[in-house]
C-alpha cells in the first residue's frame, strides 16, 4: 500500500466524493470547534488581542508539514504525487494583500464564513453571497487581467529550492518561526486582554 | 400569593436559561490546530491534494454564469476550467463535496456546544445594516483576491503551507500585511 | 523527569514539536533520493516472471486502441532512439533512468534492443519502489519479429492463416511489411524501418502525457 491512496487508484472518484465530504466535516468540526465560526474573534486577530487564526493555523501548518515530511523519509507517502500550486508571484502577492483587507473588512475567509454559516450567522452568509460576486467580478474582468495574472510564474516550487536549504532544515526552521510565534501570540493576548472577544461572555 | 409569583418568576428563569444555554467555550487553539493538521494530513495520504474552499465557490459561480448565459460562460477561460468539457456537472467536483462537508462539519460542532444560533456576529459600535454590508464587501474583495492568488487560506495558506509551496507562503506573508495594514481604519467596526 | 512533569500542556507539546523539528534536520530528504537502497534478499528473491513482461502483440493492440494509462519507455541511446522506435515511445537512457521524472502511480513498460537492458531497469526501479514496472518482451528485436516484420510461414492452416491476417492489419499499421519464409536474408537484415513522424511530441516527459486535471481552488 502506497500513499496518497487516490493517486494509485486504490478508489474511484465517486469514492473520493465521499472522501471529500467526509474529509470536509472534520475540517468543518475542527473550524468550529477552535472559534472560527465568529467573525469577531477571527478579526479580534488583527487587533492582537485574540490570536486563534495564527494558533490554529500554524499548529496545523507544523503537524501537516512535520505528518508529509516523515511519512516522505520512511518512503511512504510519495510527495512528488501530491498536488501542489504553481507560483505565481506577482498575482498572489497581489491577492493576497487583496485576501487580507478583505478578511479584515468581512471577517471571514471563505472557509470560515461557511463554518460560521453553518451556525446560523447572517453575516457569514451575506460573506459568501460576497465571495460569489467577487468571484463572479473576476470571472468577468478575466479576458482583461489575464496576462497579468499568468505572469511571474515559476512553475511548481518548494521553499527548500528557492533557499537551497535541505528539505529537513526548512522544516526545522518552520518549527522554530511557529514556536517563536506562538509565544508572542501569548504575550500579546495577556497585554490586549481587556479588548478580547472571548473574555466578554 | 407572593410565592406564587416566585414559582412563575423562577419557571420563566429556568426557561429563560433553556432557550438560551450557555455555549461551552472554544476548544484550545493548539489542540484545534493539531486536529486540522490531522485532518490536512488525511487529506494528503488519502487523496493527494489539500483542503479548498474558494474552488468550490468558483464551481458555484461558474455553473450559475454557465446555466444562465452558456455562449457567454464557454468564451471566457476562467469559466471554462470550471465547467470542464461539459461530460460532468461541474457542481461533481471534490472541493463542492468538501465544503458541503465543511457545512455539515461546522453544523454538528455547534450543535455539540450549543452554539447554534441565529445571529449577526458585529462589535459593539456597528449597525446590523452596516455590519452586513461590510460582510459583503469584504466576501467580495475575499472572492476576487482568492481567484487571483490561485486559492485561499485554506487552499493556499494552509495547504500550500504544509508542503512548503514558495508561492503559499509569499501568500501567506501578504495576507497578515494587508490585515494589519488595514486594522487601524476598521477599528470602529469590531472594537 | 520532574522537570517534564511540571511542564504544562502547552510546553509539552511545543517541546514535541521542536524535538520532531530537530529530528527533521537530521532525517534527510522526503523525496526518493538517486541513491538506491538495496534489500538484497528481496532483489535475489524477485525476477521477473512472464507476468512482467508484455507480449509485442498486446502493446501493438494497446497502441492500436489508443491506451494511454501506460509510460511507454525506451532505454536505449538516442543514437537508437533517433534511428527507430515504438510510437508513443519516450527515450530515457538506462543510465538516466533513476534521474527521470517517473511517478510510482504510473505503469511503466520498459524496452531496449532486448531483454537484457530492460531487465536492468526493472531490477533498477523496483529497488527504487516502483510497482508497476513491465518489461517488453524481446524489446525491438521481438517488436520487429512479431509486429513489423512478420513471416509468413509456408503451409498454413486455415485457423493459422485467419490469424495471420489480423497480424497483418497490425503490421500496416505500424507501417511494417510481411515476410515470406524465403525472404530476406540475414546479412541483408536493415530493413527498411518505418518513418516516424512528429518526433519531438515523443521526448515529452512523462508529466505532460498525464491529463491535467484541476485540484487546486
Amino acid at each position: 500500500m502506497n500513499a496518497p491512496f487516490y493517486k494509485f487508484n486504490y478508489f474511484n472518484s465517486d469514492i473520493s466524493l465521499v472522501v471529500a465530504f467526509l474529509i470536509g466535516i472534520g475540517f468543518g468540526f475542527a473550524l468550529e470547534k477552535g472559534g472560527f465560526g465568529s467573525a469577531r474573534i477571527l478579526a479580534a486577530q488583527f487587533y492582537l488581542s485574540n490570536m486563534r487564526v495564527l494558533k490554529v493555523m500554524f499548529s496545523a501548518i507544523v503537524t501537516a508539514m512535520l505528518g508529509v515530511y516523515f511519512l516522505g523519509v520512511i518512503g511512504w507517502l510519495d510527495l512528488k504525487l501530491i498536488y501542489m500550486t504553481e507560483t505565481y508571484i506577482l498575482p498572489q502577492a497581489l491577492g493576497g494583500l487583496i485576501l487580507g483587507v478583505g478578511f479584515v473588512i468581512g471577517g471571514y475567509c471563505p472557509g470560515t464564513s461557511v463554518v460560521s454559516f453553518s451556525t446560523g450567522s447572517i453575516d457569514g452568509l451575506m460573506y459568501i453571497l460576497g465571495a460569489f460576486f467577487g468571484i463572479f467580478v473576476f470571472g468577468e474582468i478575466y479576458p482583461l487581467i489575464s496576462n497579468f495574472y499568468n505572469s511571474t510564474n515559476l512553475g511548481v516550487i518548494t521553499l527548500p529550492e528557492v533557499l537551497h536549504l535541505p528539505y529537513g532544515m526548512v522544516v526545522f526552521l518552520v518549527v522554530i518561526m511557529a514556536l517563536g510565534a506562538f509565544l508572542l501570540a501569548e504575550l500579546s493576548e495577556r497585554k490586549f486582554a481587556f479588548r478580547n472577544p472571548e473574555n466578554e461572555k | 400569593m407572593e410565592s406564587v409569583s416566585k414559582i412563575v418568576s423562577d419557571l420563566f428563569e429556568k426557561d429563560q436559561e433553556f432557550v438560551e444555554p450557555k455555549p461551552k467555550p472554544y476548544s484550545d487553539p493548539y489542540l484545534v490546530g493539531i486536529g486540522l493538521g490531522l485532518v490536512l494530513l488525511a487529506a494528503f495520504v488519502i487523496m493527494g491534494r489539500g483542503l479548498g474552499a474558494s474552488g468550490a465557490m468558483s464551481s458555484i459561480v461558474a455553473y450559475g454564469v454557465n446555466s444562465l448565459a452558456p455562449e457567454h460562460a464557454s468564451s471566457n477561460d476562467f469559466y471554462k476550467e470550471y465547467i470542464g468539457d461539459g461530460t460532468t456537472n461541474p457542481l461533481k467536483d471534490w472541493l463542492v463535496f468538501e465544503v458541503l462537508g465543511v457545512l455539515a462539519g461546522g453544523f454538528i460542532s455547534g450543535t455539540l456546544s450549543g452554539r447554534i444560533r441565529v445571529r449577526v456576529e458585529k462589535g459593539n459600535n456597528i449597525s446590523k445594516k452596516k455590519r452586513l454590508l461590510f460582510a459583503f464587501i469584504g466576501g467580495s474583495l475575499m472572492g476576487f483576491g482568492a481567484k487571483l492568488a490561485r486559492g485561499c487560506t485554506s487552499g493556499q495558506a494552509l495547504t500550500g503551507g504544509a508542503l512548503l509551496n514558495f508561492g503559499s507562503w509569499i501568500f501567506m506573508i501578504m495576507i497578515f500585511v494587508g490585515g494589519y495594514l488595514f486594522a487601524y481604519f476598521l477599528r470602529r467596526q469590531w472594537l | 523527569m520532574n522537570l517534564l512533569r511540571k511542564l504544562n500542556r502547552k510546553q509539552k507539546l511545543a517541546l514535541i514539536a521542536f524535538l520532531l523539528g530537530l529530528i527533521a534536520l537530521f532525517a534527510g530528504s522526503p523525496y526518493d533520493s538517486n541513491s538506491v537502497k538495496i534489500n538484497v534478499k528481496e532483489i535475489a528473491l524477485s525476477t521477473i516472471k512472464d507476468s512482467d513482461k508484455i507480449k509485442p502483440e498486446i502493446l501493438a493492440d494497446w497502441i492500436i486502441q489508443g491506451k494511454s494509462d501506460f509510460v511507454l519507455i525506451d532505454l536505449r541511446t538516442p543514437d537508437e532512439y533517433e534511428k527507430y522506435s515504438l510510437p508513443e515511445a519516450e527515450n530515457i537512457p538506462l543510465v538516466n533512468l533513476t534521474d527521470a521524472e517517473l511517478y510510482k502511480n504510473q505503469k511503466l513498460i520498459l524496452l531496449s534492443s532486448d531483454n537484457v537492458q530492460s531487465a536492468q531497469g526493472w531490477f533498477l526501479l523496483k529497488s527504487k519502489g516502483f510497482k508497476n514496472v513491465y518489461i517488453l518482451d524481446g524489446g525491438i528485436v521481438g517488436w520487429k519479429a512479431n509486429v513489423l516484420f512478420p513471416k509468413q510461414k509456408p503451409n498454413m492452416s486455415k485457423e493459422e492463416l485467419a490469424l495471420f491476417e489480423k497480424k497483418k492489419a497490425v503490421t500496416f499499421y505500424f507501417g511494417g511489411k510481411v515476410l515470406n519464409d524465403s525472404g530476406i536474408s540475414e546479412s541483408n537484415s536493415e530493413f527498411n524501418l518505418p518513418v516516424q513522424s512528429s518526433k519531438q511530441n515523443k521526448t515529452s516527459s512523462a508529466v505532460n502525457q498525464k491529463k491535467k486535471k484541476r485540484e487546486g481552488c
